[in-house]
This record gives structure tokens, C-alpha cells and sequence, in this order.
């Protein structure tokens, strides 16, 4: 799956809806050359640009009380929105 | 701290990114003046303005230069971004991205035609065949046409207040190089072709902010951007020089003769100040939209002239307080706009 742009599999993995620490560890998982704490906090600045943009919806956050992705911060639930649906159509996301 | 009072941190914490990046573009811009000014006395440029100035006249020699000059400037800018992606390991993602043409890279690279040869060449044959003051004028209203096609385009949300601080911002540059537009148009026979290079400058950097918006959607800044200039570094390189040199301009014996190590480290300058002006630009889009991004970046008018004065001396006329005046206001009336308005930056 490592052969497409992050975006595009960020938008992909929020189809169903997801923390956003799944989907760094995910992307992590998947993307061989990004390991590591720096290119975590790029993956999630780019969830952020993402959610900024309009494509994906936070639909839930809650208190990183155990510190899964860092402690004290917010962990934020992301979905696609309707938005997001027509452009990753365009872009990456066959079965919408 | 409750999860509401979080939330709202987080979110103020991100237009103040947005605002950082958008002011850095703006300080970057406004001190890339000073390698891109000095440049043009320095030879090889200096040697071949005289050449092509005696059989062509001034104003196309002023543009043939600047087609060179600007290549040289797209060289070092995709160098100095290549140090900055390979520094931070994003030339994997790169390749992802320049392989999604259809959906991503063609934005960049669309970008690229409309920021390269439309906006800059546009400025300079304004500089050339109206003057300086003119140009820098026209070049500062690209926020207007880069915010209304952004929100007419794909809906990105300008609010009434955003758009008050852009135009205040541009009231400011006016003023601050108003008086010496006055003078060159007063001067006489402008030929019409400065008015349509002023025209392309204002509305190609709007139209590449709007078209990077859209790639930048699905895309990494550093990474669109990179591909942005590799496009312009062909337009200029493999297209529009060769074709020069085929017409018969002297393009390819004094783009010999630029490495010159002075010539060189001041194009590097300008590569760095560019490029990084750039990078916070296209950093500033996703986070608080193309107008905004924009507008603040139009402070470059007011940078450009203290960094020109600080370094060479040129005592700017008392309009630049008034104008500066009005800049500091404009951003003002855009830093303090409440940030639940910009929640998200798309929607009605």
C-alpha cells in the first residue's frame, strides 16, 4: 500500500473513521521511510492540514490521559466528510 | 483543563502556525529583494543587458535578462529545497507524489506555469517598460484575485473581515510606493505592454495560490512546492532559454558565464530567501487559507523597503509610514479574528 502519497492513504483510512493515533501507527506501519518521532509529528500535522482543509470531520477527542500518543494532549477522532468523499474520489479512493 | 477549553488551545494553536508561516513568507520576500536587486549589476547580467540593450533597446533587454536571471534564481531554489526535503526525509514521499500526475502533481505543476513565467516575467516587464514602483503595485493586489478564485473555485470560506485586512494591506502597499507610480505613469508614453505585464503579475501569483490550494489539498507542502519549482526549472531551462537562443539572444554564452563566484553567492541567496519565502507560503495555505496566507504575504512591499533602506541606504519617502501604518493595521484586523470562524476553511 506504501506506493501512494500520505494524504491520500490518510483519507483512505478515515473512510470508516479513525484516531488519530491509529493512523500514524498505521502510516508508520506502512510507509518504510517514515520512522521515527519526527515523521509521527509530520503524519499528524498532515491529518491536521487535512482536517483544516475541510475533507475530514473531528467527531470525537478525548484527553491522551495514558499518553498512547502523547500525554496531556488531545486525541481527536477523524471521518471523511462529504467533502473529503468527492475529492479522494477523484484522487485515490475507488470504492466511494 | 477540560476537553472544550483543549480543543479550543489546539485549534488557536494552529492559526497561530498559520499566521507564523504566512509572516515568515512575508520577512523572506521582503529580504530576497536584496539579492534580487543587486544581482543585475553584477556580471555576467550587467555585460548582457548592455548587449542585447544596443541592438534590441532597453525594454526587451530588461526582459531577456530577467528570463535568465530567473532561471538562474529557479536553479537555486529547487537546490536549496533539495537540502530541505532531503534534511528532512521527505524525497520518498516525492516520488509518491510526482507519480499521482492526474490527481496531484499536475496542480503543481499548473502552478508553476502561472507563478513562473506569467507572474514574474510579468513583473519584470512592468519594471522594465513602466517602472519599479508600478510593478511592485500591481504585484500586490494578487491577493484579491487569489482569494476570490480560491472561494468561488472550491469554496474556501473568506470572511468579510479576512478580506477587509487583505485590502487594507494592498491600501498600504499603494501607498507606500504610490508617489513613484504616479511619477512613472506621469512620465509620458508608457507602451501598453507594461500595463498587461502589471496585469500578469497580479493574477498569476493568485492564480497559483488558488491551484496550489487545490494540490495542496491531497499533498505535502514541501513536497508540492518542490515540484513547483522543478516545473518552472524546466519552463525556463529546457523551454524558453533554448528557444531565446534559437531567435538569437545571447542566452547560453552568459549563462556560462554566471559561475562567478560572487555572481554565484548571490544567486544562492536568492535561491535560499526565495525558496524558503516559498516554503512558509505554501505552509500557510492548508492552515489558514490562500486569502489569508496571501494577504499577510503581501507585507513583503513594506519588508522589502526597510531591508532595501538597512542595506543599501535607500531612504524611503514619508508615505512608508503611513502605509506601513496601514499594513500593521490590515493584519491586525486578520490576526484578531476570532478563530471559530476558522474551524474549518471550507464550507459556505
Amino acid at each position: 500500500m506504501a506506493n501512494r502519497p500520505v494524504k491520500f492513504r490518510i483519507l483512505e483510512l478515515c473512510n470508516s473513521g479513525k484516531w488519530n493515533y491509529e493512523i500514524v501507527e498505521q502510516i508508520q506501519k506502512e510507509y518504510p521511510d517514515l520512522k521515527g518521532n519526527f515523521h509521527r509529528d509530520s503524519i499528524n500535522f498532515d491529518i491536521i492540514e487535512l482536517a483544516s482543509g475541510g475533507m475530514l470531520e473531528d467527531v470525537e477527542a478525548k484527553v491522551d490521559e495514558e499518553g498512547i500518543y502523547k500525554k496531556g494532549f488531545l486525541l481527536h477522532k477523524y471521518v471523511l466528510t462529504d467533502f473529503g468523499r468527492i475529492r479522494a474520489s477523484d484522487a485515490c479512493l475507488m470504492y466511494v | 483543563m477540560d476537553l472544550q477549553s483543549l480543543k479550543k488551545q489546539e485549534h488557536q494553536r494552529r492559526i497561530k502556525y498559520g499566521f507564523m508561516w504566512a509572516f515568515f513568507c512575508a520577512v523572506l520576500w521582503g529580504l530576497w529583494y536584496l539579492p534580487g536587486t543587486a544581482v543585475w549589476v553584477l556580471n555576467p547580467f550587467d555585460q548582457m543587458y548592455g548587449e542585447v540593450a544596443a541592438s534590441n533597446g532597453d525594454g526587451v533587454a530588461l526582459v531577456i535578462v530577467a528570463v535568465l536571471i530567473t532561471a538562474f534564481n529557479a536553479a537555486t531554489v529547487i537546490l536549496a529545497l533539495g537540502v530541505w526535503n532531503g534534511v528532512l526525509g521527505k524525497f520518498g514521499e516525492m516520488k509518491r507524489t510526482l507519480k499521482e500526475f492526474h490527481p496531484c502533481s499536475k496542480w503543481f505543476f499548473l502552478a508553476s506555469i502561472f507563478g513562473g513565467p506569467m507572474a514574474i516575467l510579468g513583473s519584470f516587464i512592468a519594471m522594465g517598460f513602466v517602472g519599479g514602483a508600478f510593478a511592485a503595485v500591481a504585484a500586490l493586489m494578487y491577493p484579491v484575485v487569489g482569494a476570490v478564485l480560491a472561494s468561488k473555485w472550491y469554496g474556501e470560506k473568506v470572511t468579510k473581515r479576512a478580506f477587509i485586512g487583505i485590502i487594507v494591506i494592498i491600501l498600504g502597499g499603494i501607498t507606500i510606493f504610490g508617489g513613484g507610480v504616479l511619477s512613472e505613469i506621469g512620465s509620458g508614453n508608457v507602451l501598453w505592454i507594461g500595463y498587461l505585464g502589471g496585469l500578469m503579475a497580479a493574477t498569476g501569483w493568485g492564480i497559483e495560490g488558488a491551484i496550489a490550494g487545490k494540490g495542496l489539498d491531497i499533498a505535502e507542502p514541501d513536497v508540492g512546492l518542490t515540484l513547483r519549482f522543478i516545473g518552472e526549472g524546466v519552463i525556463w531551462w529546457i523551454i524558453a532559454i533554448p528557444l531565446l537562443a534559437i531567435i538569437g539572444f545571447p542566452m547560453i554564452k552568459y549563462a556560462l558565464l554566471a559561475f562567478e563566484p560572487l555572481t554565484m553567492l548571490v544567486l544562492v541567496f536568492a535561491g535560499i530567501t526565495f525558496g524558503f519565502c516559498y516554503v512558509a507560503w505554501y505552509k500557510s495555505f492548508p492552515l489558514i487559507g490562500v486569502g489569508r496566507g496571501q494577504g499577510i504575504g503581501n507585507l513583503y512591499g513594506l519588508f522589502a523597503v526597510i531591508f532595501i533602506f538597512l542595506f543599501f541606504g535607500d531612504v524611503p519617502s514619508w508615505t512608508i509610514l503611513v502605509g506601513g501604518f496601514l499594513c500593521l493595521a490590515g493584519s491586525t484586523i486578520m490576526f484578531s479574528e476570532d478563530t471559530g470562524e476558522m474551524e474549518s476553511l471550507r464550507g459556505d
